[in-house]
């Protein structure tokens, strides 16, 4: 495979092996780093561990979705270091795309994208330009993405954006149920997957997707919509702390 | 819901007597699972043989009395509590003590149903999902004054009609109209701030969310009125909780009429 353009790739450790994998796919020469998640592993062979940004790279993808202080200081080193014309690709989903493009010197080239662990290998990903996004990139992320074999759905700049919303809340309700002990974590798996036809148990997509990812989610929300529909579930947090199941 | 629920008796080889306060509506329910079964055997899926034994199974009554020799009843009438109650009342009366009185309730309270039976302890929730012969899920439902016997014969008898019963706390909504909420409430508010399109938040949830279908295409499947009225209920029976809101959007879709496949239009239209 003859490798003409390269991908750096920063963030949380599962989403920058999620997406170094597809863009690797893709034909795309690999290299970046990444913050440890609560499992702490290798990333994988293909991947070019280094903090420097290689001239060959036109598209930078920053992938920090729980601590916003890292997220700010990547896209900063990112912005500075990036060849010019090179697209920023950033995870929006706990932090609005105009509020990142307000931190960086040339903000018309980021794009906030929906980023959640396990969303990677999907047909679809959602994209949110900000305000200060250039024309010229929004169509260069879309050809990104079609390279990658993915679909885009162009949506406005909104925290959580939708389908990340939408499953936190699910996995945030199935908490709320299961920590009152209307039910089993198991019977509200099996009951969403068996009586609506979720792809997944609510329960089961928060251990894939990682408690600390949709607690930075629901987090986002509540700040952003100041709403208290949005406020975090005690058994969520719990397990987002690295708990396990309560004893008694 | 009754017939569907006797139909899935009926094809775990059980035998079930469908009781209705008048005879049309028996005739009709009847009619309808008669009509089911015949297009089943015409695509190929049933014998003639098995649908023969399957409708034998499956007797009519509309005397109340007679229901007395079951040794299970679930109960799948209107949605009113006061309604049910007197229902529940009945067959305490007629049924034999060791028989269990389920209700087939999604959104009311198990506890409330029970109350003013003179043996509470056997009523219990069996919430079973449309269409009850095809869905595998029920719900069984504790009330506060359920038996750990009355519990275990309705999962029992879910297990015995090839169900798969899961065990919930008779709290509003149960698991899954209480857990599905958000997956209607949020779409709602992305569509209501203007975040995209209804069509778009269907596709996301299809291609992104490996969803069968987006909550909008669900909503009009569903019923946006009986959608509305399940958010409705859950808000005020949970005192105004903020996550069961509803939303502004389905109360004026449910005034215009725009109630989704029934009405031919709601988030999408459907020419006939």
């Amino acid at each position: 495979m003859a490798y003409e353009q390269s991908v750096y790739l920063t963030g949380d450790h599962e989403l920058v092996e999620e997406f170094g994998l597809l863009c690797y796919q893709a034909g795309y020469r690999v290299t970046g780093t990444a913050h440890p998640g609560p499992v702490r592993r290798k990333l994988p062979v293909f991947f070019r561990k280094s903090t420097l940004v290689p001239r060959s790279a036109t598209v930078a993808m920053e992938l920090t979705n729980v601590r916003t202080d890292l997220k700010r200081k990547n896209l900063k080193f990112l912005d500075g270091a990036l060849p010019k014309g090179a697209l920023l690709l950033s995870s929006s989903v706990t932090v609005a795309a105009h509020e990142q493009a307000s931190w960086i010197a040339h903000p018309e080239r980021l794009i906030g994208i929906a980023a959640l662990p396990t969303f990677g290998g999907r047909k679809l990903i959602e994209m949110a330009p900000a305000p200060q996004t250039g024309k010229d990139a929004l169509a260069r992320s879309q050809a990104f993405f079609t390279r990658l074999n993915k679909e885009v759905a162009v949506i406005q700049d909104r925290v959580g954006m939708v389908l990340p919303r939408m499953v936190c809340m699910v996995i945030n309700e199935a908490c709320f149920a299961a920590g009152e002990n209307v039910a089993t974590p198991a019977d509200i798996d099996t009951a969403m997957k068996l009586g609506t036809n979720y792809p997944s148990g609510p329960i089961e997509w928060a251990n894939a997707i990682g408690f600390h990812q949709v607690t930075a989610v629901l987090e986002a929300l509540y700040r952003d919509l100041g709403e208290e529909r949005y406020r975090i579930a005690p058994l969520l947090r719990h397990f987002a702390g690295g708990n396990r199941w309560w004893e008694t | 819901m009754g017939t569907g629920i006797a139909y899935a008796a009926a094809l775990a080889s059980m035998d079930a007597l469908l009781y209705d306060v008048t005879a049309e509506a028996l005739e009709r329910g009847f009619g309808k699972l008669r009509a089911d079964i015949r297009q089943s055997v015409e695509k190929g899926k049933l014998s003639p043989e098995r649908s023969e034994e399957i409708l034998s199974r499956i007797r009519t009554t509309g005397a109340l009395a007679d229901l007395a020799p079951c040794g299970a009843v679930i109960e799948a009438i209107v949605e009113d509590l006061a309604v049910k109650q007197e229902l529940f009342r009945t067959l305490s009366g007629i049924c034999a003590s060791d028989a269990i009185l389920a209700t087939n309730t999604s959104s009311l309270s198990v506890t409330a149903i029970a109350s003013g039976v003179s043996s509470p302890e056997r009523v219990v929730g069996m919430h079973f999902f449309n269409p009850a012969h095809i869905m595998k899920l029920v719900e069984i439902v504790e009330g506060h004054q359920t038996s750990p016997d009355a519990l275990a014969a309705a999962r029992g008898l879910a297990e015995a009609m090839g169900k798969k019963p899961v065990m919930a706390k008779d709290t509003p909504g149960f698991i899954v109209n209480r857990v599905a909420r958000p997956f209607y409430g949020e779409a709602l508010r992305l569509l209501g701030e203007g975040v995209t399109t209804a069509e778009e938040i269907d596709r996301i949830a299809r291609l992104e969310g490996n969803f069968k279908m987006g909550p909008f295409e669900l909503m009009d499947l569903i019923g946006i009125d009986i959608n509305f009225a399940v958010t409705k209920s859950m808000y005020e029976q949970t005192f105004g909780e903020p996550r069961y809101r509803p939303h502004i959007i389905q109360q004026q879709m449910v005034h215009a009429g725009l109630l989704g496949r029934k009405t031919k239009r709601g988030f999408y239209s459907y020419p006939p």
